[in-house]
């Protein structure tokens, strides 16, 4: 087990080490210079060439990416003497149009895309769990149909065409729901749901929809399997068979693939919180993006790779608790 | 995933088919005639038709319909509105039948028909270097094994530990904006093979060991014609069905990157910015986000569909 | 007609052509206005309360130094104060300059090179210490340090300063600004500049005490002068200001300050804030925002709503310059084709229609002084005049048109002015490709000559509206091009220009210079190296219990004068 977590783990930095290094290559070569971002409008070159050399811009490709692995795990000082600017670790570099560390921006942000990925996550969970046992219990019903026809409907509407039907029908059309707008919980705590329903929603429904199809035919293989067969000829009760023996195996695929959708929301979170103006992570992504604010755009891709990472190692812990199967083998 | 599907949804749930290893793949016309039982099946296929006929053949649809994509109508929109349409429906009629965009009059109709192009075009051709990619990088990984193995593998994992739609906007808005079709091509598929490849890297391995391959091998077969007499025609279901699940995915993801901004260039019409542009209208005149959202709406569904059944007929001992 | 009370230009055309522009309007203009509502948004605020600004993108900086557009300028008033600074929008002339924490608008030398100015009694910062001529030296010297002065450049072209100066951080105190006493501040001037009272209204102007300011520290913070100071600010999301109590009301005629707060709410998106202006409910009825989205203009035709409608006119101009150092627009008859075939009526259309933009046949906006109404350019219903075009481009040996390419800013009503133009022009034969170029990027692309392609079309607004000395030459002043922040965008170095330029900038009568500057603008427009395309205006819902409603050109670029607004009922919300 040690030995099997070492060899994970190592695995785990090297990748996020690959992904520093790419991600930095990347934006190194295509971003535009943001010595000239800085610089803005009166700019000369002298002014260019001078804040270059402050921010250490004109140093090599690797140097830099050294300076930014040290920021990460000790801080580091943009610019020299008055006018340099300290940046605490984990410095994930330094936003210079809105002159704030990536940091604090991504963290003064993080509770509404939490909010957004934890209610969007109980949801679909809930959901589509539900859906899929319904479909695998009354295989072949119409209930079944229906399930699966909305399910194969989430996987298939693109989640902005799906928010604005949403918005059109349950505000515009039927007055149901307000506007989306800033209603925090302590103020409203109505309010607030009220303002996050439509998002979670939107954000839930396609994963729902694909965990929905995944529970239905887990649960049908699991039920046609030996053991569970046996179980049912013993005679144990329909109701006790599926949560017993059915349930549990046919549930931790499900967990693996839980876990990298979540560590892999802020893509999903990306486009929700843009069309209903949530002041997340999202749309501030999206917003660095219309800005060209490159700093921030990498903190955000380093910071989802990580997740996604480390997401990973999570389930694949997990997996062994959960699935008995998986526990036999390693035991 | 539920965003932009930058792997198809449905192939995540899908373990390997377990039929592609053993029994010859069914003939081409048995699958062909269980499709064409299933009006599903039918339905989607019709309309993928549809779709395509109306992006191979869109400058005579738009000849007959009477109005070009790129052209202005003036007349058809109310200046002292901030451009509204006059009429209901968007200002659809004779004239326009979809009705025209607000502010410029354009024929929506016309942009659908040019849209479908770029959303089939860009879509079609990810799909065949995805394919290509993956089949490749699969059966080098599954076949060689070793050191092989292990590069192509760690590839797949880093690129799939990507939180690849934010790269991809991020990569597409910083870079010129040239020939935006190909660079999403690009970009779309650099990171949708590992999906695929590592599918075939599991299979490939299994078909390997088995014996019809043993034989061949013993029988002093060279490498290339084990992979390419033996291997890849088993794999032919499996690759068949992951692609044919793979395309809704990346329409969904060039109309999403068109819907943010990072897509086809204007005046280009793509579904996808089309939908961007209605945002603000879409209590004003929601045919304007409806037609456009239905058009992608429906042709995701009728692949996703189109997929499914050609997994069930394909691979019937697979997931359902 | 469109709104009369905000613009009482100084030039009589500009109301004439006001109303010419309003015909056009059709229908619905006189429904909205300030005189329709029976001055519902002129009505006297009460003292007190909070006033709310929704809006979509953050300030550039709360730095005076390094902001400088229209948004911040006239967010800086409330908390900032200048030695001059343009007028309140509710003054007969909201284009003039008028003294603010000077006595007067200075006194120039008999050789026009040195400027003196004196500050008024009773003027402090807001931790109680007086403002003293020393302190704004110092405040205007930070706009030679290379990294903070990047706002307003008007101090560093025109004030003399030695050579190599870099701010009063890395070069100490700047010499050639004196401080005789307290109260007074002498300028000495590279070259006499008539109009430098209005330089000093620059936001570069704004007093510091000594030694404070360097690096970051104004980035999150501010020393305020004005009615207001920062209570709290988090970027990109929210900006509170409270009353400044060492704010002497007394020495102030143009901040009325009316109420005890103000909130910016930051980071909504642009149908979130119509829906909330739309709808007025609860603390909305306090808010503000800037101009709808033409979407929304379609829904606000109830009478309630019309009645909340305030129109406010633009004073900057879009245009597209036409780069006269590239074939085939080195050709003056090239440039008038693309001149007469851009079809005005459809890009007034993509920037919202009617309400929302006026079409542009000269380059002076008419709320700007010295703007003079004429048609070089002439078509039937402004839609273009294909075949004079035609002509033209065949005279040009041009006759089946040729490519061209446009750069623009990936921002969507730029996109569809730009189609509309690239429409236009492909009926005389010229294929327009698109070349959209990212916002953040847009301004230092197009402002490089070597990065620049065949045309670009931008906007231009006034550093200030009293005379056209902050709009022509920057644009047209062909020894003022640069190899990087270019702002003639055409590149055209025409000695005839250049010589009228330093001809009416040298004229110590305003109002005749201004004269000259309307008679420059044709004067150009007959080498057409721009094609003027619309005035862009606003058109805003405010909420219902506020008012002191008044638009401020300089200010505020158009744009409400923030200065003057305030609450009916502090009470309610």
């Amino acid at each position: 087990m040690a030995r099997f977590l070492i060899a994970r783990l190592s695995g785990v930095v090297l990748i996020l080490l690959l992904v520093c290094l790419f991600t930095f290559g990347v934006f190194f070569v295509l971003s535009p210079d943001p010595a000239v971002q800085i610089c803005g409008k009166n700019c000369t070159p002298e002014l260019i060439e001078r804040i270059r050399t402050n921010l250490g811009l004109d140093e090599p490709l690797l140097a830099q990416f050294f300076s930014f692995l040290g920021g990460l795990f000790a801080g580091r000082t943009y610019g020299v003497g008055e006018s340099a600017t300290h940046c605490a670790a984990p410095c994930l570099g330094y936003s210079f149009q809105s002159s704030q560390p990536v940091w604090d921006m991504i963290m003064d942000r993080l509770p509404v895309t939490a909010t957004l990925a934890v209610g969007a996550a109980v949801l679909w969970l809930l959901a589509g769990v539900a859906g899929g046992l319904l479909g695998a219990l009354r295989e072949g019903t119409w209930w079944d149909r229906g399930a699966m026809v909305v399910a194969l409907s989430g996987i298939s509407v693109p989640n902005y065409v799906f928010a604005l039907v949403l918005q059109y029908v349950l505000v515009v059309e039927l007055e149901w729901l307000p506007f989306p707008g800033t209603v925090t919980f302590a103020e409203d705590p109505g309010g607030w749901f009220q303002n996050y329903l439509m998002p979670w929603i939107v954000l839930a429904f396609a994963y729902a929809s694909v965990y929905a199809r995944l529970t239905r035919a887990n649960v049908i293989d699991t039920l046609s399997e030996n053991y569970v067969r046996t179980a049912r000829a013993k005679g144990l009760p329909r109701h006790q068979v599926i949560r017993r023996h059915a349930l549990r195996p046919a549930l931790t695929p499900i967990a693996t693939v839980f876990g990298m959708d979540f560590a892999g929301l802020l893509g999903g979170a990306l486009i929700t919180e843009t069309v209903f103006g949530l002041n997340g992570v999202g749309k501030m992504t999206a917003d660095s993006i219309s800005r060209n604010d490159q700093p921030v755009i990498m903190g955000v891709t380093l910071l989802a790779a990580f997740f996604v990472v480390v997401g990973n190692v999570v389930i694949d812990l997990l997996y062994t608790a959960l699935d008995p199967r998986v526990r036999v083998n390693s035991a | 995933m539920a965003a932009l599907p930058t792997q198809p949804a449905a192939a995540q749930e899908s373990a390997p088919p377990s039929g592609a290893g053993g029994a010859p793949p069914p003939p081409r016309r048995g699958v062909l005639r269980a499709l064409g039982r299933d009006p599903g099946a039918v339905l989607s296929a019709a309309y993928i038709l549809l779709v395509v006929a109306m992006a191979v053949f869109a400058p005579l649809i738009v000849r007959m319909s009477g109005w070009g994509p790129y052209e202005f109508d003036q007349t058809a929109v109310n200046p002292d509105l901030g451009g509204v349409p006059f009429g209901g429906w968007g200002g659809a009629g004779g004239e326009h039948w979809f009705g025209v965009e607000p502010g410029s009059g354009r024929d929506i109709f016309a942009r659908i028909v040019y849209g479908a192009r770029v959303s089939m075009l860009i879509a079609l051709a990810a799909t065949a270097l995805t394919t290509l990619l993956g089949v490749v990088f699969g059966l080098l990984a599954g076949f060689f094994g070793g050191k092989v193995d292990w590069v192509i593998s760690r590839v797949m994992d880093f690129l799939m530990a990507f939180p690849a739609l934010i790269f991809m906007i991020a990569i597409l808005s910083a870079l010129p904006a040239g020939n935006r079709a190909v660079l999403l091509v690009v970009v779309i598929s650099l990171f949708g093979w590992p999906y695929l490849a590592r599918i075939v890297r599991g299979q490939t391995m299994s078909l390997a060991r088995r014996e019809f391959v043993e034989a061949a091998r013993a029988s002093g077969a060279g490498r290339a014609t084990i992979v390419f007499r033996e291997i890849l025609p088993n794999l032919r279901s499996t690759i068949i069905v992951m692609t044919t699940l793979a395309v809704p995915g990346y329409i969904g993801t060039e109309a999403g990157l068109s819907f943010l901004g990072v897509g086809v260039v204007p005046p280009t019409p793509s579904w996808g910015q089309m939908i961007a542009s209605s945002v603000s209208w879409y209590s004003v005149v929601p045919t304007y986000f409806a037609i456009p959202g239905a058009f992608l709406f429906l042709l995701v569904l009728s692949f996703t569909v189109l997929g499914d059944r050609l997994r069930a007929v394909l691979d019937p001992q697979g997931v359902r | 007609m469109k709104s009369p009370v905000l613009i009482r230009a100084a030039v009589a055309a500009a109301t004439a052509a006001l109303a010419l522009s309003a015909c056009s309007g059709g229908g619905a203009a006189g429904n909205g206005g300030n005189d329709a509502g029976g001055g519902a948004f002129t009505d006297t605020p009460e003292r007190g309360g909070t006033v709310t600004m929704l809006q979509n993108a953050d300030f550039s900086y709360l730095d005076p130094a390094r902001g400088f557009d229209g948004g911040v300028n006239n967010f800086y008033r409330l908390v900032y104060r200048t030695l001059t600074t343009p007028a309140p929008g509710n003054s007969d002339d909201p284009s003039e300059i008028v003294p603010d924490l000077a006595t007067d608008l200075g006194t120039p030398s008999e050789d026009g090179l040195s400027w003196t100015f004196t500050l008024k009694e009773g003027v402090r910062f807001e931790d109680g210490t007086p403002i003293t001529s020393a302190d704004v030296k110092f405040g205007v010297s930070r706009s030679w340090d290379p990294e903070i002065g990047i706002g307003s450049p008007y101090a560093r072209q025109v004030i003399d300063a030695p050579e190599g100066y870099e701010g009063p951080y890395r070069s100490g105190p700047l010499d050639t600004i004196e401080t005789p006493d307290a109260r007074t501040i002498v300028f000495h001037l590279k070259e006499p500049f008539p109009e430098f009272g209005s330089v000093v209204s620059q936001n570069s102007f704004v007093p510091f005490p000594e030694g404070s300011g360097a690096g970051d520290a104004f980035i999150n913070d501010i020393i305020a002068s004005g009615p207001y100071t920062l209570d709290s600010y988090s970027p990109g999301s929210s900006i509170k200001l409270v009353r400044n109590d060492e704010w002497d009301p007394e020495t102030d005629d143009v901040r009325e300050a009316y109420p005890d707060a103000w909130e910016f709410v930051i980071g909504l998106d642009v149908a979130t804030i119509d829906e909330r202006m739309l709808a007025g409910q609860g603390a909305d009825a306090n808010a503000i925002a800037l101009t709808i989205q033409p979407a929304t203009l379609a829904r606000i035709q109830t009478p309630q709503l019309q009645e909340r409608k305030l129109e406010l006119p633009g004073v900057c101009t879009t245009y597209m310059g036409l780069n006269t150092t590239k074939e085939p627009f080195d050709d003056v008859r090239v440039r008038q084709a693309v001149n007469l075939a851009v079809d005005r009526a459809a890009v007034q259309n993509a920037s919202g229609g009617t309400q929302l933009a006026d079409i542009a046949t000269t380059i002076l906006p008419p709320a700007v002084g010295g703007y003079r109404e004429y048609d070089l350019y002439p078509s039937e219903e402004h839609q273009g005049d294909v075949e004079a075009a035609r002509a033209l481009l065949e005279e040009a040996g041009l006759p089946d048109g040729f490519d061209m390419t446009l750069d623009i800013r990936s921002q969507p009503k730029m996109q569809a002015q730009a189609e509309a133009v690239q429409q236009a022009l492909d009926r005389v034969g010229i294929d327009v490709e698109l070349n959209v170029i990212d916002t953040s990027t847009y301004y230092e692309t197009i402002g490089t000559p070597a990065l620049q392609h065949d045309a670009a079309i931008t906007g231009w607004c006034p550093d200030w509206a009293s005379s056209a000395s902050t709009f022509l030459p920057p644009l047209f002043d062909g020894r003022n091009i640069t190899d990087q922040g270019n702002s003639n965008l055409a590149q055209i170095n025409d000695e005839g220009i250049n010589a009228r330029i330093d001809e009416i900038r040298a004229m110590t009568d305003l109002e005749a210079a201004n004269e000259q500057w309307g008679l420059l603008d044709e004067e150009i427009m007959e080498l057409a190296p721009v094609v003027p395309l619309a005035f862009e205006s606003t058109i805003t819902l405010p909420g219902e219990n506020v008012t002191g409603l008044y638009s401020s050109p300089g200010a505020a670029s158009g744009g409400i004068d923030l200065v003057l607004v305030g609450l009916r009922d502090p009470e309610r919300g």
